[in-house]
């Protein structure tokens, strides 16, 4: 067992893309089927990883570290039950991605499988790294592959979408940054030793007022990258200009990474602070929901539509994240899951069409479904997932969700439950003027139903779809044990700062009542 | 041993200068790369040198000249600069009508007079070093003698150099009047012991503080530097962009260095250099976001990354600022090596508008830039972005955070026009027709080498770590 499988995983995407310098820009099949081949290696390597997973323990698994830099950079590596699911995620989709640009992508096809190869490389990264350090290089480093990929193959907008994209998340990441070195230091002042190992930052006990400074440094990082409201505003522009891989990826896997990090940094190391937040963070994510769906439903961009709900959907798995008992958390990492494989189906879906008329209003569209019957069943499966139809994955996701989430208060299920109602309202009616009623325009009338390669890329995720939605034990018992830990970390870490304030205060309360009664027996004998 | 084996390196060079004027003559004016040859030559002559002494740091002629390793290993890193400056020039010479055999001796003697800076501990002979630095930073910066920008570059850098100079001399005679020395390290100790200082102390290390201010371009003594960088010819921008920089900051180290820890007057000097390192960053990013010309953008990044380099010196983080310093070599040569690429006969492109487009049409060089420009942004996994995390990791841990947090918002702001270069090269479609002369070996050479240094010092920096480390230690007096 010393094969050193999480590094292959990481690295395996990048030394495809060096190999894919080497390749004259000519031979683009070759280098097609070889992208495909890389990824779909990357997602067979990563199986073993799924199957050997002890589920029953919260220690990472398969762990590697190897000096590297020295004063605590070092190359640490490993996956627990929160990680383990959403690198399947990633390395699921990213042959989809692949080949759903099959033809889509037409100039400079070598460039952009190197960045979406790049870019494969950064999110498992980032997914694995058990190091501060190492966390932050993939994390920054997977903006540059997304920020060509939207610059160069994206809409009319392109350079605006870029920038802001890559300008947010920096702004984000560098706060963050501060607070690293801020932890760096202190856990180095604390113990004589550097350390940048999460685990290591877990155990120091941060003073409360100190925490949070830090928990809002990470915490902006990471609402932005999710986003919450009101840092939301790069993800439409994003999501509308990027290619439609890039849209995949962008709402499957990106927009994770935020919630991951919560889960991973920001409320396992603040857990004081985050009991102070939860009040303020629960209302941005309620906003979220609300306003995420509201703007859905008057969009006229189909894509825009779905870049919306994402904003919707992703704020009720953060408001589940807040609520901080066992469905909740469950629910969120599945409810993740959900939102990556019926978003991520549902802008290939747009992909789709849009390739077909180039237009991605839904004015344009209406009765699309008499020239694509099958096109139309694939759709309408991916929708009702988003939306939340039993049987179907995203009902088990958000069931959990909306019951933790009302173990901890009923208000905000009450209103978290909108989610769902919204969400059915703003697709069901969306699906109605696309795909039903009369053909409104000619042009439709000439659209080819799907070929064999798109029900390809497009059978994997169904067939995903409703295993998840029937049977989802075997992927909830693997996170288990994690979740469970993180939980008690995030109680008892609190307590036991708690309890140090608390007898601080004992002490100094017992200082005064020593000091006072010194004073008593003064007066008293003065008295005498 | 004799004494005087501690002036072979700086001897090689000087030899190499006189040697390539006298030849110039001889040559004819198709041969006139050789000289360049002959300048590397020396250069690498004089680098063996170096490293023969690494392990001897002795000091010679009471303390005026060190050959500590911290004096070395400026030798070296500056001596790699010029000898990639060298290579850039060679076809950028004959280009660009600007063929004279001086430029290299002038090279080798501004080296000379950077290793005289580095590795003296008395300011007089520090001076020394800084005016023939200067005298032949002017007649570089003026060698493109029909160009009118060229000319004006010369003569705005020889101004204000000169009234630098005096401001550095002035503050070097007040000093000696409160002091009676010019030694460095018995001035240092008169600031550590003393309680009050006297008004003509104090002016006199103002005064010295403005004179390298002026040499490392910190804001507000910046202003010569985008004129004197737009109108020298481009490697010679390269070259004032990382050598007298590289120059200054060893000289600041050296004064600075074992000053902030107990002395009861650094609070003064101490607040100084914040609202200067604060200035330099914001003014020197904000102002490149309204460039149009590749190398005046570069020109301001160079006076913001002079900001960072503060932070280290602030926050007493000697080996990240060396380590900064040999990145910054690397990724702003690079950076201009690409830009020199971009040229041909009697033409360059320096224009945001020339590059669009560039990165598909030349893929190699507009990849190399790529990677340069996200390393001066401070992306990882480059050499850029460790050498700010070594930085703003050791200022936090002095609990500089509001420089910190200064300092990272200011990098954003410096994303925005990075990337904006990027954007010309990959994302707009080409609307001028940018024909190179694309065959340049030493050019390339010098690419890949800086690519490889960014690269290496990104994600393997534990060698060069070791030597930092070492020249560092030897910096205790």
């Amino acid at each position: 067992m010393n094969i050193p499988i999480l590094s292959i995983l990481i690295f395996l995407p990048l030394t495809g893309a060096i190999l894919f310098i080497f390749i004259p820009r000519e031979k683009s099949n070759l280098l097609k089927y070889l992208a495909v081949a890389v990824t779909v290696l990357t997602f067979l390597v990563a199986l073993p990883l799924y199957f050997n997973f002890d589920g029953s323990t919260a220690d990472p698994q398969f762990v590697e570290t190897a000096e590297w830099i020295g004063y605590g950079i070092n190359y640490h590596v490993g996956i627990d039950g929160i990680s383990l699911l959403l690198v399947i995620l990633t390395v699921f989709l990213f042959p989809i991605a692949i080949i759903s640009s099959w033809t889509s992508i037409k100039d400079k096809i070598k460039e952009y499988l190197i960045f979406m190869l790049i870019l494969e490389t950064g999110i498992i990264g980032v997914f694995l790294s058990l190091n501060l350090f190492l966390f932050y290089v993939f994390w920054e480093a997977m903006l540059i592959p997304m920020y060509f990929l939207i610059g160069i193959w994206g809409g009319k907008r392109k350079i605006y979408a870029t920038v802001k994209f890559v300008l947010f998340t920096m702004f984000g990441s560098l706060l963050m940054l501060v607070a690293i070195f801020f932890l760096y230091s202190t856990y180095y002042k604390a113990s004589g030793v550097y350390s940048l190992n999460i685990f290591d930052f877990q155990k120091l006990i941060l003073d409360p007022g100190v925490q949070i400074w830090l928990f809002l440094a990470f915490a902006l990082a990471f609402a932005i990258k999710v986003p919450l409201f009101p840092f939301h505003t790069w993800l439409p522009d994003a999501h509308v200009q990027a290619p439609t891989a890039g849209s995949v990826i962008l709402a499957a896997v990106l927009l994770k990474m935020g919630a991951y990090g919560f889960l991973r940094f920001a409320l396992p190391l603040f857990p004081d602070a985050v009991q102070k937040f939860l009040p303020l963070l629960a209302v941005l994510c309620l906003i979220s929901i609300i306003y995420g769906a509201l703007m859905a439903l008057i969009q006229k961009d189909i894509k825009s539509l779905v870049a919306y709900s994402s904003v919707s959907h992703m704020g009720l798995i953060m408001l589940a994240v807040f609520s901080l008992n066992f469905e909740a958390m469950e629910g969120a990492i599945y409810q993740m899951l959900n939102h990556g494989l019926s978003t991520g189906a549902l802008f290939l879906c747009v992909g789709i069409l849009y390739q077909r008329s180039h237009t991605r209003l839904i004015k344009d569209y209406g009765g699309v479904s008499k020239q694509m019957p099958v096109f139309s069943a694939f759709f309408l499966v991916c929708m009702l997932s988003s939306v939340g139809l039993p049987g179907l994955n995203g009902f088990v996701g958000e069931v959990l969700c909306i019951f933790g989430i009302f173990k901890s208060s009923h208000i905000l299920a009450a209103l978290g439950v909108l989610t769902i109602i919204l969400g059915a309202a703003y697709l069901l009616w969306m699906y109605q003027r696309v795909m039903q009623g009369p053909i409104t325009n000619d042009k439709i009338k000439s659209f080819p139903d799907l070929n064999k390669r798109e029900i390809g890329f497009l059978i994997p995720i169904i067939i995903m779809m409703f295993w998840m939605g029937i049977y989802p034990r075997p992927f909830l018992r693997k996170m288990d044990a994690s979740v469970t830990h993180l939980l008690h970390q995030i109680k008892s870490r609190t307590s036991v700062s708690a309890s140090i304030q608390k007898e601080e205060k004992e002490l100094k309360i017992k200082i005064k009542e020593d000091k006072t009664e010194e004073l008593k027996e003064k007066t008293n004998l003065l008295l005498k | 041993m004799n004494t005087y084996t501690a002036l072979y390196p700086i001897l090689t060079i000087v030899t190499g200068a006189l040697l390539i004027i006298l030849l110039e003559v001889f040559l004819k004016k198709e041969k006139k790369d050789y000289l360049g040859f002959i300048a590397v030559l020396f250069l690498l002559a004089s680098g063996a040198e170096c490293i023969k002494f690494w392990n001897k740091g002795l000091s010679y002629f009471e303390g005026t000249l060190l050959l500590d390793k911290f004096a070395l290993f400026f030798f070296l890193i500056l001596i790699l600069a010029v000898i990639f400056i060298t290579l850039i020039s060679l076809k950028y010479l004959s280009l660009q009508n600007a063929d004279h055999g001086e430029y290299y001796s002038l090279l080798l003697f501004a080296l000379s007079g950077m290793m005289i800076m580095v590795s003296s501990r008395d300011f007089l002979v520090i001076f020394l070093g800084l005016e023939v630095l200067s005298m032949a930073s002017y007649a570089l910066a003026g060698l493109k003698k029909n160009d009118e920008r060229s000319s004006e570059a010369a003569i705005k850098y020889f101004l204000l150099g000169s009234f630098a100079s005096a401001f550095l001399v002035f503050g070097i005679a007040l000093l000696y009047g409160a002091v009676f020395s010019t030694d460095i390290s018995t001035i240092m100790n008169f600031f550590h012991s003393e309680t009050s200082l006297s008004l003509m102390a104090l002016t006199g290390m103002a005064f010295i503080i403005i004179g390298f201010g002026f040499k490392i371009a910190v804001v507000p003594f910046h202003m010569w530097t985008p004129d004197v960088y737009q109108g020298s010819p481009t490697p010679v921008t390269a070259f004032f962009s990382v050598g007298p920089k590289a120059a200054g900051f060893a000289v600041l180290m050296r004064i600075f260095f074992p000053f902030w820890k107990e002395a009861i007057n650094s609070e003064t000097f101490f607040h100084i250099l914040w609202i200067l390192s604060v200035l330099t960053m914001v003014v020197g990013n904000l102002v490149a976001l309204r460039q149009k010309n590749v190398k005046r953008i570069l020109a301001y990044s160079s006076i913001a990354h002079a900001g960072y380099i503060l932070i280290a010196i602030l926050a007493g983080d000697n080996s990240g600022l060396l380590f900064y310093l040999t990145v910054y070599l690397f990724m702003n040569i690079g950076a201009f090596s690409a830009v020199i690429a971009l040229s041909r006969k009697g033409k360059e492109f320096l224009e945001l508008e020339d590059y669009s487009g560039i990165g598909f049409r030349y893929p190699w060089i507009g990849a190399t830039l790529t990677v340069f420009l996200f390393s001066l942004a401070g992306f990882p996994p480059t050499g850029g972005f460790l050498a700010k995390f070594y930085i703003f990791s050791a200022a936090v841990h002095k609990g500089l955070v509001p420089l910190v947090i200064i300092g990272v918002l200011a990098s954003l702001i410096s994303v925005f026009y990075y990337l904006r270069i990027i954007i010309y090269m990959y994302m707009r479609e080409p609307t001028r027709n940018v024909e190179i002369f694309a065959y340049n070996p030493a050019l390339f050479l010098v690419l890949f080498l800086c690519l490889y240094g960014v690269l290496m010092m990104g994600i393997f920096p534990g060698n060069i770590l070791i030597y930092i480390k070492q020249a560092v230690a030897a910096l205790v007096f």
